[in-house]
């Protein structure tokens, strides 16, 4: 039996009675079902049982979730009010949906709905209201031009943000759930017309076929759909930004919003879709085409650099030209470690103070940074521990890898970094050749969604580079990415 | 559906298989063997390889996109079929473990010297035998990945134009070349690869396009070879070219950047995809042929089995001139089946065609 909340003076006295009317109404009311719904919630202190004795009616709803001035001024005020003779009239309005599905009605209620039973009847009523944190900006995604709106925890916002922004009928949204515990809701949203209805069936499934207690993040939720699961790279991308959510859409992919999480998934995605912000969109094209392939010589330096450093010094000191040699064996000449520890050390320094500025609080976050700064830039090679020039090349790398715009794919980067660096210590130019062989062997076999994972450039689709590679002028985008493999595949007649 | 193979990929794929550390060498056998301006046999040679695609096209076209061994074993008895079977595993196997470990052997002697060989080789072989299992489609994805990362270095032969001189062709042609026989075969090896077009016949789409992508492939690695050698023939005199054991590697250590010289090594380790691409596509023919032989055996484990045993024999020759040796036996048993295996199936063909 359910304990009672105190809710108004006028229902005061039904509440305190609570234990007693539910008791005699069991066989005046839809009993099975509202001691189905008492059983499931026993033991829940936020769930409220109220009994309207005059007219029969007994109601239940779990008091964090609704609202309270709808649930007084939808229901509690007008069956207080009413007589047996307005109930059936009050219930055959359209705001009280009858069910007779016990199983649903649960859900109903922990949506925030409020269950109404009346003479072997029970009705719902849509008044739910959950406090959420109101539209702020992206902290991981952001942006110098262009819209700065992000997504919250709330899918009903998130919704309503992207139904803004989208005003088309052929937006459609399927609601699942997912957390056998949570029951977390997932919606999953595409544009009919545009849309793969193929990969819209294998997105659903996979979402189906998930069997885990519980799923708390949209980063957490691609994992477990993934088509590769032991990959290093997110197979599908999240983002937090409203715009990029709404242009995966228009692009014919598929999104989907989980309840709870701030970020947005899209599928099917592309390696190098990582790549791209939205900032190029909202910039000349020239701009916008400078800065995506300087995200790609920044994938170049972040991944190679530092190995390269490691290498050269170790096994090819001719690469090296004199002027340059100079420098460098003096810098290293009171370093007691071989390049392969020096490096190591100070990547994994770095990496350190960076998982430690993400975690504390701006203030001491800065803090940790001026202290890094100190213990990088100065001491470690005043100490004799480090080189000069290897500060430069960690240093180079560490801000090369804060280009990617994704942040979980700039962590699988720098994370392969480190083999390499391996590779590079222990087999020079060919380790870093080998490693690299391996991350496109691994790449290679990668697909999202069943579609490959390196296109446009393998499978190549020179059409896509425009949009992928570069940001060509908007009159050149007219066609939407192969990879979608739409119908609709023109979006874009704009001439010269 | 299952996925086709894309002609724009074979023909990067037929590239990547072509190419190797052949490259390296290719201007020095050119002199050695041709003479005075050998780079222009390299058109002669490109005629050869086109009249042989065109014969394998003529399998193609009437094959009707057949599998080769579906013909064979719809013709010919277990007992012809089998062997035939074993000599193109062996031959096939051999000559990818072989591509491997010259590539490796190269790079030891100039990095590594007190490095054993068959030390590195086993990195490249767990990575050839990675991107084996993965099928057909994902080695092309992978061979166009590769690609992109080592075509640019052609571009690198821009540096030579200010050293580049015409009065090094000289107004001799094809004098003072051994004319040797191997040393065709030799510069004919260079060549080799796309013959393994004849195992694409049943994951490309039907149509002309598969064997086009096979011609544009091949022009590509020829262009690329007259091109190196165009360069080498007009930096080098002829008696040092003839000199040289790698003639292009020694070119790249001539480039000077401000912040980087000597670049070869860090070149040549590019080259490990070209080689290993090359190595991929002959395990590959390997295992598919050994599957066709053992259709029940394990797919897997018999990939791995031919790799240790292609990583066993590759231990025989120990040093780069017995294994350019065994390379140079193996390409003339390549080419013949490059020339014979076509020659075999469109008289298979003809054959069926007729008793039908």
């Amino acid at each position: 039996m359910n304990n009672s909340q105190h809710i108004s003076e006028s229902n005061q006295q039904q509440v305190d009675n609570e234990l007693l009317h539910s008791d005699n109404n069991e066989n005046s009311i839809s009993a099975p079902s509202l001691q189905q719904i008492l059983s499931s919630f026993e033991q829940c202190i936020d769930l409220v049982h109220q009994s309207f004795q005059n007219n029969h009616v007994d109601i239940v709803y779990l008091v964090h979730l609704t609202d309270k001035q709808e649930l007084f001024r939808e229901v509690i005020n007008p069956l207080t009010l009413a007589n047996e003779a307005d109930i059936e009239r009050l219930f055959s309005e359209n705001l009280y949906q009858e069910t007779t599905d016990s199983e649903f009605l649960i859900n109903e209620v922990l949506d925030g709905s409020t269950a109404i039973f009346h003479r072997q009847r029970a009705y719902y009523i849509k008044n739910n209201k959950c406090e959420t944190r109101s539209i702020d900006k992206s902290e991981t995604e952001t942006v110098i031009t262009g819209p700065h709106e992000s997504f919250v925890e709330s899918a009903s916002t998130n919704l309503s943000i992207i139904r803004r922004r989208v005003k088309s009928s052929k937006l459609k949204t399927i609601k699942l759930q997912v957390g056998e515990v949570t029951k977390t809701d997932v919606y999953i949203l595409y544009i009919d017309g545009i849309a793969n209805m193929d990969y819209l069936q294998e997105f659903i499934k996979r979402i189906e076929l998930i069997e885990i207690d519980a799923v708390h993040d949209s980063n957490m939720l691609i994992q477990l759909i993934d088509d590769v699961p032991n990959s290093l790279f997110p197979l599908f991308l999240t983002t937090e930004r409203t715009d990029t959510a709404v242009s995966k859409l228009v692009c014919g992919r598929i999104i989907g919003i989980l309840d709870g999480s701030p970020s947005i998934f899209s599928a099917p995605s592309a390696f190098f879709e990582f790549f791209s912000s939205p900032d190029d969109y909202y910039q000349r094209w020239i701009i916008g085409t400078s800065t995506r392939l300087l995200r790609l010589v920044a994938l170049c330096i972040t991944l190679t650099f530092t190995a390269l450093y490691v290498s050269t010094t170790t096994f090819h000191y001719e690469m090296i030209p004199e002027a340059l040699l100079l420098t460098l064996t003096e810098s290293r000449s009171k370093v007691p470690f071989p390049p392969l520890y020096e490096a190591l050390l100070m990547e994994v320094t770095i990496e350190l103070l960076r998982e430690a500025g993400a975690r504390l609080p701006t203030k001491i976050g800065q803090t940790i940074g001026i202290v890094g700064g100190i213990v990088i830039g100065q001491a470690a090679v005043q100490a004799g521990l480090t080189s000069n020039v290897l500060i430069i090349a960690v240093a180079s790398s560490a801000i090369a890898s804060f280009v990617i715009p994704s942040y979980v794919m700039s962590a699988s980067i720098r994370l392969i970094r480190f083999g390499l660096i391996i590779l590079a210590g222990t087999l020079g130019d060919l380790g870093i050749a080998i490693g690299i062989t391996y991350l496109i062997i691994h790449l290679s076999g990668l697909t999202s969604l069943n579609t490959s994972y390196l296109t446009p450039v393998a499978p190549t689709n020179f059409k896509d580079w425009l949009d992928v590679l570069i940001r060509a002028p908007f009159w050149a985008l007219k066609s939407r990415p192969s990879q979608v493999n739409t119908s609709n595949k023109i979006k874009s007649r704009q001439k010269k | 559906m299952k996925e086709k193979l894309n002609p724009f990929h074979v023909a990067i794929l037929i590239y990547m298989i072509q190419t190797g550390v052949v490259i390296f060498s290719l201007p020095r056998m050119l002199a050695q063997y041709i003479g005075y301006n050998g780079w222009i046999s390299v058109l002669l040679f490109y005629a050869f390889i086109t009249l042989n695609i065109m014969l394998i096209s003529l399998v193609y076209r009437l094959c009707d996109g057949k599998s080769i061994f579906q013909i064979i074993e719809q013709t010919l008895p277990k007992i012809i079929y089998y062997p035939l079977y074993m000599v193109l595993i062996v031959a096939w196997s051999l000559t990818g473990s072989l591509i491997a470990k010259e590539y490796i052997i190269i790079y030891q002697s100039f990095v590594f010297p007190t490095t054993h060989p068959m030390f590195i080789k086993i990195y490249v072989d767990i990575l050839a035998y990675l991107l084996v299992i993965k099928g057909i489609y994902n080695i092309t994805k992978a061979a166009t990945m590769f690609f992109a990362l080592v075509i640019w270095t052609i571009m690198l032969l821009l540096f030579f134009i200010n050293n580049f001189q015409f009065l090094n062709f000289t107004s001799f042609y094809f004098r003072e070349g051994t004319g040797e026989f191997s040393g065709f075969v030799d510069i004919l090896s260079a060549f080799l690869g796309y013959e393994l077009v004849l195992l694409l016949f049943p994951f490309a789409e039907k149509g002309k396009k598969l064997m086009k992508a096979v011609h544009y492939g091949n022009l590509l690695t020829t262009s690329t070879y007259l091109l190196v050698s165009f360069v080498c023939y007009g930096f080098y005199s002829f008696e040092q070219l003839k000199r040289m054991k790698y003639p292009v590697i020694e070119l790249l250590a001539y480039i000077e950047l401000p912040f980087v010289e000597r670049i070869e090594q860090l070149i040549f380790s590019l080259y490990l995809f070209t080689a290993l691409i090359g190595h991929v596509l002959y395990m590959w023919a390997a295992t598919k042929t050994a599957k066709q032989a053992l259709p029940n055996a394990n797919m897997k484990w018999t990939t791995i089995i031919i790799f240790i045993i292609a990583y066993a024999i590759s231990w025989i020759p120990d040093v780069l001139m017995k294994v350019e040796i065994w390379l140079t036996y193996l390409g003339q048993l390549d080419l013949t089946i490059a020339l014979g295996l076509p020659l075999l199936l469109i008289l298979l063909l003809l054959f069926r065609k007729r008793s039908a």
